[in-house]
């Protein structure tokens, strides 16, 4: 909401700077978004008057005026617009003027005849947008006067944020009323003058209100023989310091008392209701109206309408209707003034999709006490500006009286809530200040009545803030709470996600934070299995590409790869939530995942690596191991066959037959159509599940005492065969002398034949009891042979 | 035969002076002292002088080769140094070199910031909660005193996913959550995403806030005026102003917005500060009655205080990084500045 300050202090003369109104409006709960002075750079800038125009002598394009400005001879001004006749006042800079912006304005040649200044457009003086021509002013402004006074640029204009509770702020007189309470000067009230002829309005019009909860009160009247006309200049320069556009007279009235008390009204040509009476209803299903912004909108039941005898003329508290609109060639005015109920509003306003300033003010609740003050006021304007014959009495329906409500309040409690003692009277005397009232009070507590625009008052609580706003949430102390568990325990996974997430830095890779938007056209180009495609879908997504929530991390690692595909190295990883719609429960499973991708060089372009090795499966499987064993998590892997990956080079991670999570190499053909590095290695990991496995205990071993013993042993098995299976085939084998088996080597090439492999395994020995003799350890030596030729049909090399 | 000798240690104490290595000294004490060495050698004929000479003998051929011994030993230590030396001089290296290594990896930039707040909260006695991204709009709204109608529900631009359910616009559905597992105390905060329809230079839809949740009897505003001071001069440095303004949330009353003197000019007023010198970075105060109703505490007994912010404001205002958008877009050449 934009604030003159010079027309705030119509209401309230406080005489503060600017920078000490603009603290305390903002520590008041004012939010100061903007400070505005129009006018600041401008000087030596009057109001000028044109005597005489005559062409230029050297230039087609260009006059030569005469312009007085009140003061000494008139001053000689080259001018290149067209839309000034003599006679006309205009702004005219003079020699040493400055416009906004800062340009300096100097008497100078123009095609070898002197300018002593410059005559202005509203552009020049940023008071319009963009100008053609000079900014013609009105006859009546005075010749010689400041520029800044004229146009009202000696003001300064806040933009100020109204939070959704206070619409009561949401006007001059709303602001007047807090600032008076603060600085403790009265308000005044613009007076309210007009005359009512004989006959009564009640005489050829009346208001009904069909659905009083939507309407609790409907105030009318009925003026005749009005004069429409363009506003007068004060009315048009308040009007756009607010932002608006001025209209016609009775227009621009009806706005700029909805400026001035936050009480929208409305006006009607009165001859265009029909039998010129006025119907608040619901509308009917499908009825339909034409609002003032063209649209046809069709209605349906719950939607409040202002009609006349047969159709509706207004959509009630949020848009007139065109058929009844005030036009240039209205005579009679009908005007409204009502206190609608915000809900209402608000839903009918939001299912049109127009949020107009009136809906605004009405849903976040109007003053049912200013219906007639608001309808008087504009009476009063509108008899002073566009003439006519005011109807007496107010047409004032109110068949839902709005009660005023009362709220206690006990004084230690503030207290308590706060945390500082504040005197008693201090605390009464505020909230009586802010225009409450006391309806009964003792020594411990008050009951006030809350006045009729403080919708947001209805607990202590409330009160309380008003007290801690008054005293200053500066001068409440800053004090340390102790602060106590319950003993309840809220989150398990937080610290151990993090641990994973600092090892895998540590690890040399680098964290990702995607959105966790999706769509199921990725998700089906890059062959995810079909349960990938249960997602849960956003009714108004941002985007095609964003309509539903990730199912799987794997796709926002590959985007990132694609974006930074020029990079020598991506070794990248992302923990965060993927979203599994279930059947049995209204919201969806959210596992923390942990997506890793690597892809390009294992080590840098660096003094010291000969080589640049890319990375390749095994890499990305050892980080993954040593992730689970950091945890103590017990898994087993298994070859898989996840469609993004490889065939050949596709793993899969279990515990008692649940899966952890998946680790292979994408697939060459996806890597091709997404133009991104063949030698890409991913994995998934299920972060949830991995943290609900029992972690394996650790128990101290018995270091020994005795020395111990290692055999190399190289075999020739099928080049198919598992390592795995000779570890596990060896697991019972010597009797616990044997300590470690390292497997050192493994080859397939030239050396062996082509459908074998040569693995070289080193055992360690050793005895908790003894020094292990060679008999001893040649015989366990002899099993493991026999063991390996009878499983494996093993070649000792 | 002690001539022999004589001319033997002549011999032998020549060649250690002119020995130049360690090893060349070994091989000496070998020719000279070894078990087929010349003193030995020597020694062996012993049996054919007469008994008489033998000890004489003896005796000279001990202490020539003690003295041998000991000018071995003495060379030994020169040599060895010298060569020590000439190592030393041979293995200089440039130590500006870089060092071997895969380098770190980065945490990204938001996760590092949620992890020094909540360690921050943590050490003061908070403990970190978490709760659903896809949320009823029971827990989001309605629980937290916003009912349908509320004009608060504008500012919001929810993301719907089916009648009653929401992305989660805040992470204060988790006040609620929290509220319904335990009675008080309560000391949490609650670290997430965010979801909110915006996207454009400053707005993303997906953000992170951090909330925090005070339940006890004795909480009050000054309280919270002192933790979130206490918590803005650790995070932001204790030169930082602090500024508490009135402010309107449906779930907390009294309500208020804090502000920081701006991190760019130090409060003389700059663009990011839009010339006020203050940077507003957080909503909080007392929880609304209504909200324990719901929660079914005692409103009577029982006050706490809860507060929320923003996470990548907090990484944006801490690294100067001028875009929401940077932090989400996953540019190595972003993420490996942090």
């Amino acid at each position: 909401m934009k604030i003159s300050l010079n027309w705030l202090k119509e209401y309230c003369n406080f005489s503060v700077s600017v920078n000490e109104l603009a603290e305390r409006m903002t520590m008041l709960g004012l939010e100061i978004e903007s400070i505005e002075e129009p006018g600041k750079e401008i000087e030596n800038v009057f109001v000028g008057k044109i005597l005489d125009i005559q062409p230029h002598p050297q230039a087609d394009k260009l006059v030569v005026c005469k312009t007085d400005i009140g003061k000494g001879e008139p001053l000689q001004i080259i001018c290149g617009a067209k839309n000034m006749k003599v006679g006309d006042k205009v702004p005219t800079a003079i020699d040493g003027a400055i416009l906004p912006g800062g340009f300096r304005i100097t008497r100078r040649k123009m095609r070898g005849i002197e300018s002593f200044g410059m005559m202005c457009s509203g552009a020049e003086l940023k008071v319009e947008e963009d100008s053609e021509g000079l900014l013609i002013l009105h006859p009546d402004a005075p010749l010689g006067e400041d520029i800044k006074k004229v146009l009202g640029l000696d003001d300064v204009i806040f933009e100020i944020e109204i939070t959704p509770n206070r619409g009561d702020w949401a006007s001059y007189i709303g602001l007047a009323r807090e600032l008076s309470a603060y600085y403790d000067i009265p308000i005044t009230l613009p007076q309210i003058k007009f005359s009512e002829i004989e006959k009564t309005a009640s005489s050829i019009s009346s208001v009904t209100i069909d659905c009083p909860d939507f309407c609790p009160r409907y105030a009318g009247r009925v003026i005749q023989n009005v004069k429409i006309a363009p506003s007068p200049d004060w009315l048009a320069r308040k009007l756009i310091s607010a932002g608006q556009r001025p209209i016609n007279n009775i227009v621009d009235i009806t706005n700029f008392v909805l400026l001035e008390t936050g009480h929208p009204l409305h006006a009607f040509d009165f001859d265009k209701l029909n039998e010129n009476r006025i119907v608040v209803r619901l509308a009917k299903e499908g009825e339909q109206i034409r609002t003032l912004d063209g649209e046809l909108r069709t209605l349906n039941t719950s939607q409040m309408v202002i009609a006349d005898a047969i159709k509706p003329q207004a959509l009630a508290g949020i848009m007139g209707g065109a058929d009844s609109e005030v036009d240039d060639n209205t005579v009679n005015v009908f005007l409204e003034s009502a206190y609608f109920d915000p809900v209402s509003i608000r839903r009918t306003a939001r299912f049109h999709n127009l949020l107009t300033e009136a809906a605004q003010h009405f849903q976040r609740g109007a003053d049912p006490e200013m219906v007639t003050w608001a309808i008087d006021r504009a009476t009063s304007l509108i008899q002073e500006l566009a003439g006519g014959k005011v109807l007496k009495g107010i047409l004032d329906e109110y068949p839902k009286k709005i009660q005023r409500k009362n709220v206690k309040l006990r004084y230690e409690r503030t207290k308590k809530r706060i945390g500082i003692e504040i005197d008693k009277d201090f605390q009464r005397t505020i909230i009586l200040k802010l225009g409450f009232s006391v309806k009964e009070e003792n020594e411990k507590e008050v009951d006030f009545i809350v006045p009729s625009w403080r919708h947001d008052v209805s607990l202590e609580e409330d009160l309380i803030e008003e007290i801690a706003r008054f005293y200053g949430y500066d001068k409440i102390p800053n004090t340390l709470p102790k602060i106590r568990q319950s003993g309840a325990v809220f989150d398990t996974a937080f610290k151990k996600v993090n641990d994973i997430r600092t090892l895998l830095v540590h690890k040399g890779l680098t964290e990702c934070y995607s959105w966790t938007f999706s769509n199921p056209e990725i998700m089906q180009q890059l062959n995810f299995p079909e349960n990938y495609l249960n997602m849960v879908v956003l009714q108004n997504p941002l985007s095609k590409n964003l309509s539903t929530m990730r199912t799987s991390i794997i796709p926002d690692l590959l985007t990132t790869a694609q974006k930074n595909h020029l990079e020598d190295t991506i070794s990248i990883f992302e923990i965060g939530p993927v979203f599994l719609p279930t059947e049995q429960n209204l919201l969806p499973d959210e596992p923390q995942k942990l997506g890793i991708l690597l892809s390009g060089s294992a080590n840098p372009r660096l003094w010291c690596y000969n080589d640049r090795k890319q990375f390749d499966f095994f890499d990305l499987k050892g980080i993954v191991e040593d992730i689970l064993n950091e945890l103590y998590i017990p898994y087993r892997v298994e070859k898989s066959d996840f469609p993004l990956f490889h065939p050949g080079q596709s793993m899969k991670i279990t515990n008692q037959n649940e899966e952890l999570g998946i680790v292979g190499k994408l697939n060459p053909k996806i890597a091709h159509e997404l133009e991104i590095n063949e030698n890409t290695y991913i994995s998934e990991l299920n972060l949830n599940k991995i943290l609900c496995v029992t972690p394996k205990k650790k128990i101290y071993k018995t270091i020994s005492e005795f020395p111990s013993t290692s055999r190399d042993l190289a075999i020739l098995v099928d080049r198919s065969l598992p390592v795995s299976e000779i570890f596990s085939s060896l697991k019972s084998v010597g009797e616990g002398m044997l300590q470690k088996i390292e497997l050192f080597d493994v080859y397939t090439g030239e050396q062996v034949p082509h459908d074998k492999k040569s693995v070289a395994l080193g055992f360690t020995f050793c005895s908790n009891e003894k020094t292990l003799t060679d008999n001893e350890i040649d015989s366990v030596m002899k099993e493991i042979i026999s063991t390996l030729q009878k499983k494996f049909n093993a070649h000792i090399r | 035969m002690i001539k022999d000798l004589e001319q033997i240690k002549e011999f032998a104490l020549q060649k250690i002076k002119e020995a130049e290595s360690t090893d060349i000294l070994e091989q000496i004490r070998v020719e000279f002292l070894g078990k087929k060495g010349k003193i030995t050698e020597v020694l062996k004929k012993l049996g054919s002088l007469l008994p008489e000479e033998r000890p004489k003998v003896g005796s000279i051929a001990n202490e020539i080769k003690e003295i041998i011994t000991n000018n071995i030993q003495k060379q030994y230590q020169i040599v060895l140094e010298k060569e020590l030396q000439k190592k030393i001089e041979k293995e200089q290296i440039d130590i500006t070199l870089p060092g071997r290594t895969y380098g770190n990896g980065h945490m990204h930039v938001i996760n590092q910031v949620m992890n020094e707040i909540t360690g921050i909260f943590i050490q003061m006695g908070f403990q970190v909660a978490t709760g659903p991204e896809v949320e009823t709009e029971y827990y989001n709204f309605e629980s937290l005193n916003t009912p349908e109608d509320h004009p608060a529900r504008d500012v919001h631009d929810t993301f719907y996913i089916k009648p009653g359910v929401v992305l989660r616009t805040h992470t204060s559905p988790v006040q609620m959550r929290v509220m319904e597992k335990t009675k008080p105390p309560v000391a949490v905060i609650v670290p997430g995403r965010v979801y909110r329809v915006d996207n454009d230079a400053s707005h993303s839809p997906m953000f992170n806030q951090m909330e925090g949740l005070l339940v006890d009897e004795d909480v009050t505003f000054a309280d919270l005026k002192g933790t979130l001071m206490y918590f803005v001069h650790k995070f932001f440095g204790e030169d930082t102003a602090v500024r508490f303004r009135p402010h309107y949330f449906p779930f907390t009353e009294p309500s208020a917005e804090m502000d920081i003197s701006c991190t760019v000019c130090k409060g003389k007023g700059c663009r990011v500060c839009k010339h006020s010198g203050w940077l507003e970075i957080l909503g909080c105060g007392m929880v609304h009655p209504k909200v324990f109703q719901y929660a079914g505490y005692d409103n009577e007994k029982y006050q706490g205080y809860a507060f929320g912010f923003g996470i990548d404001r907090m990484a944006m205002l801490k690294f100067a990084i001028p875009s929401i958008n940077l932090l989400f877009d996953n540019n190595l050449k972003f993420l490996e500045q942090f």
